[in-house]
């Protein structure tokens, strides 16, 4: 079957940086991909590049960078902006910082539908109303008048939704959406999100750095996890075979790393060193320095993707 | 007055504060009741964890037990000696026996200075020590919290998130404080970064015996660092005993919220998903009775009249009408 | 029981260092490069105008007045520049002005930013009485153009290089107030101030050591343009003949008294008027690189 997105050896530099070295991912239709990774292993500019926000001087490369078998990397600029925004929708992590403030929240989900849709008068409106009540903004009537300042930060999260399945996207891309909100919020943004993927058989990319998040998310949808470190993933397998055996060395310390795992220790099982940055980029694998597990050949020369793991020698279970 | 409170290194009680706000040029001032009536200590050498979501009075609190800002009404004891009332000098001496750890780790450091300056700075303001001593104890404590003696040079932002809450955390060890409040230290960290500075609280506790106040709204790590646990919401505490208690068998329904919210990556491990009605309300206007019955699943209409107040019950105190023994 | 040594952690040891990060930055900036070299000229003809000067600048050669420049027919190599009305040499008056202008500039920024700093900090830490107080003070100040301004001083204290200072200085203080304090408002709130706080900084050591620093950078770019508005006024004020009084060598009176040989003697306006456009200029465009080279949001990534 051929997947929604396809993307083959994405590239992205930055001026002689590499923020993305070579990244395979695939997302079919209805499935959850969750990328997981830290702060500098490139998993939000991996999808910047897909959506074409990457300005100069990056430099977006790629082997093929299809949706729904069109490459976006070929197509003219008219033409991805018809998929960009409407098929291919995208949530960011802090909705206030996101949103223009100044105009009204009602306004900013009028102008995705008069773009996209070509909505207008009575229809629109009663489209507005009907997403604000699917992301279950309550009083959506009085909130369409709402500016982003005066709403919470879990409501402003629910707009966003709102403005990315305006359109019925086939793929949502959701970049830490609940990182910055509470607790309480964030299981109720994370419950819409599951319950919009399965209403809509919408694919769901969901970059986030918490391992439970996407392990909850995961649950009841068919899935894959890919884990990135330092521009490159690492690590891809269905959800239940990474979090109950990991392979890679990177995976299998992030898991030992959650306070959850290490109930009882007096000390919590942590990853020595940094990711490494720009000046001290290692010759051979890129977790080397760090690397419980770390032998000659590591320091020599980089893994491929074998398989579904970057490792010249995997944990076993 | 039991025994374990004659030991506290901190004590408050019903820790007031109230902000004064206006509200545009024709309308009264209004009153934020940010912090309404706290009450708790802390032991020698244990952690208190304060945990809450945005609008509960957190960082409030935590302005309060730093000296920053008095409170409104209520006391403040610092080994015996009420903040509240305490003269210039004698808050001066107090201000060093609490320090603070903040959460941004790129903003908690001076970009202008180098971390020996930064970390000299307390010893500077408070001791008497000269060059020389103040320069041993800096790199004393640079190697202590994991970093190397040529790194005192550097300036902020050639750190990583992670060394620069090393730094923060060495700046509020810097003169031996009985307490050090911690302001979700490790929410803006990686993972694996978060488990290092985790480490790095702990051992530091075991060695010098210091008190933290550790504000977290990240439930898995409260757990992992905690002896106490405090649940506040809008301003007041809800529930809060030690952490096996308050945690393991939460009775306030706030509490069990929090916790059935918190993403678990173990399916055996997960708590019943209770499912709260709306927001947070405004600390400008709470909530009549319990500030919490707009949301409760539970809500009577004894919740709707009545503050709860803070009862002992199994083990734990609890302000809820509902939760008995 | 000691601490169990962590593994070393290690940091970017290969990123620049602060300074050396601002030297790329203002030299990928051509435009400013050349100033800063254009500008170095002007500040070493200026130093050095004794031994640079071919004659003594109110030296009056009573018959070479209004000799033009060599490369127009009647010009003589002695005067590399032609002569003015009074048989001055040309060149040798714009050198000694350019002492003059470079040290009104300089005197008058410092008189300037000194007291607007403090009473910036001030104002910024003192919110509730002294903050209103003194920025009133200042908008009293902005209520005059700045050249009115600099008139009315020059009237109630007199014409002359120090008054002339003075009344330049006033004029530039509430720019620098208002600078001073929105910067120092703004990163009074970080969480570095409120750690200094907790560490029991007086106020005094707030504002010096740990706010100012990094007030530094809206400063300095500031002080380098308002340099070149101070030389201006100089000129405009000399212009006026309120300024420096003759027979000083100062550009703007230089071209007030050479207006009436426009027509006749077209050198003896257009050098002085060339000389300021282009130190004006060259501080304008340098002011300009020092922003753009200090504000990391600017700089483009390299």
């Amino acid at each position: 079957m051929t997947p929604l997105l396809e993307i083959k050896n994405l590239r992205v530099t930055f001026g002689g940086f590499t923020a993305v070295d070579g990244v395979d991912l695939q997302v079919q239709s209805g499935e959850l991909l969750g990328i997981v990774g830290e702060s500098g292993s490139g998993k939000s500019v991996s999808m910047m590049a897909l959506m074409g926000l990457i300005d100069a001087p990056g430099i977006v490369s790629a082997d093929a960078l299809r949706f729904d078998g069109h490459d976006l990397l070929t197509m003219t600029a008219a033409a991805r902006r018809h998929i960009i925004g409407k098929d291919i929708a995208m949530v960011f992590q802090d909705a206030l910082n996101s949103l223009n403030p100044s105009h009204t929240v009602g306004d900013q989900v009028r102008e995705v539908l008069r773009l996209h849709l070509h909505l207008r008068g009575a229809a629109l409106e009663a489209r507005v109303l009907e997403l604000f009540e699917v992301v279950e903004i309550p009083a959506a009537k009085t909130r369409l008048k709402a500016y982003p300042h005066e709403m919470s930060g879990g409501m402003n999260q629910r707009v966003m939704i709102a403005m990315a399945i305006a359109c019925e996207p086939r793929l949502l891309i959701a970049d830490e959406p609940t990182t910055a909100l509470d607790v309480t919020i964030q299981a109720q943004v994370m419950d819409l999100l599951a319950r919009l993927q399965r209403d809509r058989a919408m694919s769901l990319v969901l970059i986030t750095h918490d391992l439970a998040v996407v392990a909850e998310m995961a649950e009841r949808v068919n899935n894959r996890v890919a884990v990135m470190y330092a521009g490159q993933v690492v690590e891809s397998a269905a959800a239940d075979t990474l979090f109950d055996h990991p392979r890679h060395p990177y995976t299998h310390a992030l898991l030992a790393a959650l306070p959850e795992h290490n109930k009882g220790a007096q000390r919590l099982s942590a990853l020595p060193g940094i990711v490494p940055g720009r000046y001290d980029r290692p010759l051979g694998c890129l977790l080397a320095p760090r690397c419980a597990f770390v032998q000659d050949r590591c320091r020599a020369a980089r893994p491929d993707l074998i398989d579904g793991v970057r490792c010249f020698f995997p944990v076993r279970k | 007055m039991t025994e374990a409170m004659t030991e506290a290194v901190l004590q408050a009680q019903s820790l007031t504060r109230h902000y004064r706000v206006s509200q545009g040029l024709f309308k009264p001032h209004a009153t934020v009741k940010a912090l309404d009536g706290v009450s708790f200590f802390v032991q020698r050498g244990r952690t208190l964890a304060v945990v809450g979501e945005s609008g509960c009075g957190k960082s409030t609190l935590a302005r309060q037990l730093t000296l920053i800002e008095p409170p409104t009404s209520g006391a403040l004891l610092l080994d015996g000696q009420d903040a509240a009332t305490a003269d210039k000098p004698q808050l001066k001496a107090l201000r060093q026996r609490v320090q603070m750890v903040f959460q941004n780790p790129y903003a908690s450091l001076n970009p202008r200075k180098t971390i020996a300056a930064a970390l000299a700075e307390p010893l500077l303001i408070n001791t008497r020590l000269n060059a020389a001593e103040r320069n041993a104890k800096v790199l004393q404590m640079i190697e202590r919290v994991g970093l190397r003696p040529e790194h005192a040079q550097r300036y902020p932002h050639m750190f990583s998130g992670g060394q620069r809450q090393r730094v923060a955390v060495a700046r509020a060890m810097m003169l031996s404080p009985a307490l050090v409040v911690a302001d979700e230290p490790t929410s803006a960290l990686d993972v694996s970064i978060q488990a290092q500075v985790l480490n790095l609280f702990m051992d530091l506790q075991q060695a010098t015996g210091t008190a933290y106040v550790f504000i977290s709204h990240n439930l898995a790590v409260v757990e992992h660092v905690a002896h106490d646990v405090m649940v506040m919401y809008l301003g007041r505490a809800v529930e809060q005993g030690p952490k096996h208690a308050v945690l393991g068998a939460p009775l306030h329904p706030y509490t069990r919220a929090l916790l059935g919210a918190v993403p678990v990556l173990k399916k055996a491990d997960r708590r019943p998903r209770i499912a709260l009605v709306g927001e947070t309300p405004s600390p400008i206007n709470p909530p009549s009775g319990c500030s919490f019955h707009t949301r409760c699943p539970l809500v009577q209409a004894r919740c709707r009249a009545e503050v709860p107040l803070l009862r002992e019950v199994d083990g734990r105190r609890v302000a809820c009408h509902l939760a008995e023994a | 029981m000691p601490v169990p040594m962590p593994v070393p952690v290690r940091t970017d040891a290969g990123a620049p260092t602060p300074w050396r990060e601002f030297t790329t930055a203002f030299a990928s900036n051509r435009g400013a490069l050349l100033a800063f070299f254009v500008f170095a000229a002007v500040v070493f003809g200026a130093v050095f105008a004794p031994w640079l000067a071919p004659h003594d600048p109110v030296q009056q050669f009573r018959y070479y007045m209004l000799t033009p420049p060599p490369w127009q027919a009647g010009g003589m190599a002695q005067f590399p520049l032609g002569t003015d009305e009074l048989g001055r040499c040309i060149l040798s008056r714009l050198l000694y002005g350019a002492r003059i202008s470079l040290m009104i500039g300089l005197a008058s920024v410092l008189l300037a930013l000194l007291p607007g700093v403090a009473l910036g900090l001030l104002a910024a830490f003192h919110e509730k009485w002294l903050s209103p107080l003194i920025m009133r003070l200042m908008d009293i100040l902005l209520a005059l153009p700045g050249l009115l301004l600099a008139i009315c001083v020059i009237t109630i204290l007199g014409p002359g290089l120090v008054n002339t200072v003075i009344a330049i200085a006033i004029g530039a203080l509430p720019g620098y107030v208002r600078l001073v304090r929105g910067s120092a408002l703004a990163e009074k709130g970080r969480d570095y101030v409120t750690a200094s706080r907790v560490a029991g900084a007086s106020t005094a050591r707030l504002m010096f050591s740990a706010v100012l620093p990094n007030c530094l950078a809206p400063l300095i770019v500031n002080a380098t343009l308002s340099f070149s508005s101070a030389i201006l006024e100089t000129a405009a004020l000399g212009f006026l003949g309120l300024g420096v009084q003759p027979p000083l060598a100062e550009w703007g009176s230089m071209l007030s008294a050479a207006r009436d040989y426009i027509e006749r003697a077209p050198w003896v306006v257009t050098m002085p008027g060339l000389t300021i456009l282009v130190t004006v200029l060259s501080i304008n465009l340098m002011g300009d690189g020092l922003r753009d080279a200090l504000d990391p949001k600017l700089r483009r990534a390299s």
